[in-house]
C-alpha cells in the first residue's frame, strides 16, 4: 500500500443487516454485508472486517470511519456517528448527483428524503411507531406465503387483481392475509394488494416532504421489483435504482462523509 | 451492578453558599447550607434516579454547578412531593388542574394548583430509593391501568388514576374543558363514572372559536372564573375577595415580567448562557406554577435573572453547550426533546411555545380582576386560530434566532396533532426555516426512534 493512499469506511448497523463500504480515495473499493445480531458492536465490526478482508486491508489502514444506523450509538470503532438519513442522502448523491428525492425502505423504517445538488438533506419524513411498509413487514408476509423474501415482488407483479388490505399493523395484516387466503383470494393478488398498501404509506410520507426528480430507491426493500413498480404507479414517478446493492447506500454515504470529515480535520495523507 | 450517580462537586460549594435563601409561601426559609446538604446527602439517598448517570438524562456526570439557581430548581423539584404532603397535612387545599390555565385564581384562593406535570413529579417522588428503570416501570404500570380505565388515546391520565385510587389528596378537579387538550374529556368522564365520588369536579367552560374580541365571551368566561373561586372557597372555608385576586394577579405579573426579561436576556447573546434544560427550568419559573409554591419560585427567579445577566455580560457559556449550536424552537403541549443528547449532537433548545404563551402576556391590573383574567386567558397566543398562533410563533422564532422548528405531539393529543402541520406550513411560508413534525409514543423510556429523527434534523440544519 502506498503511503499516499487514503481509505475511508462507512459502517451501517441496521435492525436486520450490518453493512460496510470502504472507499479508496473517492472510489468504492470493497463492501461487506451480513445479518445483524443483537450485539450491534459485534455486527458492525463483522461487517467492517468482511469489507477489510475483501480489500486486503487492516483496520489501522483506514484513515477515518463513520458509523450510522441504529448501531451508531455504540460504535467504538468509528471516529464519528451520523444518522442514516444524512448518509443515504450522501450515498445517493455520490452515485447519482441528479437525484433530489430518496425513498429508503430498510428493516424497520421507511424514509422520504429530499436532497439538494450537494447531497444535503432539505427535508425528510419517517414512518412513526409502526413497522408496516418496511423490510420486516415483507419478511412476515413471505413467511405467511411460504415463499422466499426475494421472490415476493415477482409474484406480486404476476397478479391479475389487487386485493385491498385494511390493516397496516404487521401482526394484524398477517391475520388478515391468512383470512384472505382462506376466503380463496389468489396469493399473487393478495401480495399485489400488500405492495400497494405499502406504496400508499410511502405516498403519505411524500405528502409532507414533496417529490422532485430524480427519484432514487435505497434500502433492502429496493431489491423488490414489485415494490418498485407499486411505488412508481402510486407516486407516478420513474425510479432510479442504484448500480450497487441498495442495502449499501447508507454505508456508502457514511464512507463519503468519512472522507470529507478526514479532509476537514487535516487527516488526509499527502 | 450498582448505578453510577453524579455528585455535586465540593469545589462549587463555597460559591453556592454565598447565594440567596429561598423563601416560601408560608414565610419559611431554607438557606443555601440546607439546600446543599439536601442535594448532596439526603436527595441522592431518597431519589437516586434523579442523580443517575443514564442516557435518558444525557449520560452527564455533572450539571451546571456554577449556576446556583440551577441547583435550586433541582432542589425545588425534588422537595415538591414532601412539601405538598406536609402542606396538605396542615390543611392546605389542592386542586388538580388541566388545560393550560394561569394559576392566579388558585394563588388568590390559597390553593395549590396541581398540573399533570406536577402529579408526575409527586408520583415519582412519593416512593424513595428508585433508580430510573424502576421508576419507569412504576409509571408504565399506572399507564397500562389508565389505558383500560380511560382510553388508549388519552395522554395525561395519572392525576385521575391517583385521585380514583385515593392516593392523591386533591379537593377539587378543575380543568378548562375545551382548551388545548383533547384528552381532558377522557379524564373527566372517567372521574364521573369512577368509584371515588368524594372529590368535587368543576368544568371551567372556555368559549371556543377564538372569541377574545367579544365582550360577551369574556364576561361568560369571567363568570366561570368566579364560579371556580367560589368552589375553591367552599373547600377552604375562606372568602376570596376581588382584592385578593388583584394582589395575586400583581404577584403573577411580577413573575411573568421577570420570566420574560430573563428569556430576552438569554436570547440577547450569541453565546448561550445556560444549557437547554437550565434555560427551560429558569424561564419556566415565570408562571410561578412549577413547584407548588409561588413565592419560592419568585425568589429563585429573581436570583436567576441576576446570574444570567452576569453571564451574558461576561460571555459565559452554559455547561455542556456545544460551540455554535444549531438553535431549535420546540412547539407543542407537554413535550420536549432530550436536551442533553441533542446538545451532544450540536444543538440547543432556545424556546418552547406553550407555557411561554402565558408568561409573555400580562394581565391588566386595573378594573374587574375576573374580567381581566378572562380576557387575558382568551387572548393566549397559543390558543388562537392557526394563522394567529403561527404569526405569534414566528415572532418568538425571530426573537430567539432559531434555525429550525420541531413540533412534537403526543399520540392521542388530537388538538395539537391537528394543528401541527398547518402551523408549520405558515412558518415555512413566512420565514422559510426547516421544520419537522414528530408524533411521540406515550411514556417510552428510551425514545431512541425519536432521538434518531431529532439528530437527523440537527444534521440537516
Amino acid at each position: 500500500m502506498s503511503l499516499s493512499e487514503n481509505f475511508f469506511a462507512g459502517v451501517d448497523v441496521g435492525s436486520l443487516a450490518a453493512k460496510a463500504v470502504i472507499l479508496k480515495d473517492g472510489e468504492i473499493f470493497a463492501t461487506g454485508l451480513l445479518k445483524s445480531g443483537v450485539n450491534s458492536v459485534e455486527s458492525g465490526l463483522s461487517a467492517l472486517n468482511l469489507a477489510l478482508d475483501a480489500a486486503g486491508l487492516k483496520k489501522e489502514d483506514l484513515t477515518y470511519i463513520v458509523g450510522t444506523g441504529y448501531g451508531r450509538v455504540s460504535a467504538p470503532y468509528a471516529n464519528k456517528a451520523v444518522t442514516e438519513i444524512t448518509c443515504h442522502a450522501k450515498g445517493a448523491n455520490y452515485l447519482h448527483p441528479t437525484v433530489r428525492t430518496i425513498i429508503d425502505m430498510g428493516g424497520q423504517d421507511c424514509k422520504a428524503i429530499r436532497i439538494d445538488e450537494n447531497g444535503a438533506v432539505v427535508d425528510f419524513a419517517m414512518n412513526d411507531k409502526c413497522a408496516a411498509g418496511t423490510g420486516r413487514f415483507l419478511e412476515v408476509m413471505a413467511e405467511v406465503f411460504k415463499v422466499k423474501l426475494e421472490d415476493l415482488g415477482a409474484i406480486a407483479l404476476s397478479a391479475t387483481d389487487t386485493v385491498p388490505m385494511s390493516s397496516t399493523c404487521t401482526v394484524f395484516a398477517e391475520s388478515e392475509t391468512i383470512s384472505l387466503i382462506a376466503r380463496g383470494e389468489k396469493p399473487e393478488n393478495i401480495l399485489n394488494g400488500i405492495h400497494h398498501s405499502i406504496a400508499n404509506r410511502i405516498a403519505g410520507l411524500f405528502s409532507r416532504v414533496g417529490i422532485t426528480s430524480d427519484v432514487f430507491f435505497s434500502g433492502g426493500v429496493a431489491k423488490n421489483s414489485g415494490m418498485k413498480s407499486a411505488i412508481e404507479q402510486t407516486l407516478k414517478v420513474t425510479i432510479v435504482r442504484p448500480e450497487i446493492d441498495p442495502q449499501l447506500i447508507g454505508a456508502l454515504g457514511a464512507a463519503v462523509l468519512a472522507r470529507s470529515f478526514a479532509k476537514k480535520e487535516g487527516l488526509l495523507a499527502a | 451492578m450498582g448505578k453510577h450517580l453524579f455528585r455535586y462537586s465540593e469545589n462549587n460549594k463555597e460559591r453556592f453558599l454565598e447565594s440567596d435563601n429561598i423563601t416560601f409561601n408560608d414565610g419559611s426559609v431554607v438557606t443555601p447550607e440546607e439546600i446543599w446538604h439536601y442535594l448532596t446527602v439526603e436527595g441522592p439517598e431518597k431519589y437516586p434516579g434523579s442523580f443517575e448517570v443514564n442516557l435518558y438524562q444525557g449520560n452527564r456526570n455533572s450539571r451546571d454547578e456554577t449556576l446556583p439557581t440551577s441547583l435550586k430548581t433541582h432542589y425545588l423539584g425534588l422537595t415538591f412531593c414532601d412539601r405538598m404532603e406536609k402542606a396538605k397535612d396542615r390543611g392546605k387545599s389542592i386542586a388538580f388542574i388541566q388545560g393550560g390555565q394561569a394559576v392566579d385564581p388558585y394563588t388568590a384562593a390559597d390553593t395549590i394548583a396541581l398540573r399533570p406535570g406536577l402529579v408526575n413529579q409527586w408520583n415519582r417522588d412519593r416512593v424513595h430509593g428508585n433508580d430510573i428503570n424502576k421508576e419507569f416501570l412504576r409509571r408504565k404500570e399506572l399507564k397500562e391501568k389508565a389505558f383500560h380505565d380511560m382510553s388508549f388515546e388519552a395522554c395525561q391520565t395519572g392525576g385521575y388514576e391517583h385521585i380514583q385510587a385515593g392516593n392523591l389528596r386533591v379537593d377539587v378537579i378543575a380543568p378548562f374543558t375545551v382548551l388545548r387538550c383533547s384528552d381532558v374529556s377522557y379524564g373527566v368522564e372517567a372521574h364521573r363514572h369512577g368509584p371515588n365520588k368524594n372529590v368535587k369536579l368543576l368544568n371551567v367552560d372556555y368559549p371556543l372559536r377564538h372569541q377574545a374580541d367579544k365582550p360577551w365571551a369574556i364576561e361568560y368566561f369571567a363568570q366561570n372564573l368566579r364560579k371556580l373561586v367560589g368552589t375553591l372557597d367552599e373547600v377552604t372555608g375562606r372568602t376570596t375577595t376581588e382584592e385578593d385576586l388583584l394582589a395575586s394577579i400583581k404577584l403573577h405579573n411580577e413573575g411573568r415580567r421577570l420570566g420574560t426579561e430573563l428569556s430576552e436576556l438569554w436570547w440577547s447573546t450569541d453565546v448561550p448562557p445556560t444549557n437547554s434544560a437550565d434555560r427551560a427550568s429558569l424561564v419556566g419559573l415565570g408562571n410561578l406554577d412549577n413547584h407548588g409554591d409561588v413565592r419560592a419560585s419568585l425568589s429563585v427567579l429573581k436570583e436567576a435573572k441576576k446570574f444570567i445577566a452576569e453571564r451574558v455580560k461576561n460571555g459565559v457559556k452554559g455547561h455542556a453547550v456545544p460551540d455554535n449550536p444549531k438553535r431549535i424552537f420546540i412547539l407543542g403541549s407537554c413535550v420536549g426533546i432530550n436536551t442533553a443528547r441533542s446538545e451532544d449532537s450540536g444543538a440547543i433548545v432556545v424556546g418552547k411555545d406553550d407555557q411561554w404563551s402565558h408568561c409573555s402576556t400580562l394581565v391588566e391590573e386595573e378594573g374587574d380582576p375576573f374580567y381581566n383574567l378572562a380576557k387575558y386567558t382568551l387572548e393566549y397566543p397559543y390558543e388562537q386560530s392557526i394563522e394567529k398562533r403561527a404569526q405569534w410563533t414566528i415572532e418568538q422564532i425571530k426573537k430567539s434566532r432559531a434555525d429550525g422548528v420541531i413540533f412534537i405531539h403526543n399520540w392521542g393529543c388530537n388538538t395539537q396533532a391537528a394543528v401541527a402541520r398547518p402551523i408549520l406550513d405558515v412558518i415555512k411560508r413566512e420565514i422559510g426555516i426547516p421544520t419537522y413534525i414528530q408524533e411521540r409514543d406515550l411514556h417510552g423510556l428510551q425514545h431512541e426512534q425519536e432521538q434518531n429523527r431529532v439528530n437527523a434534523f440537527i444534521e440537516m440544519l
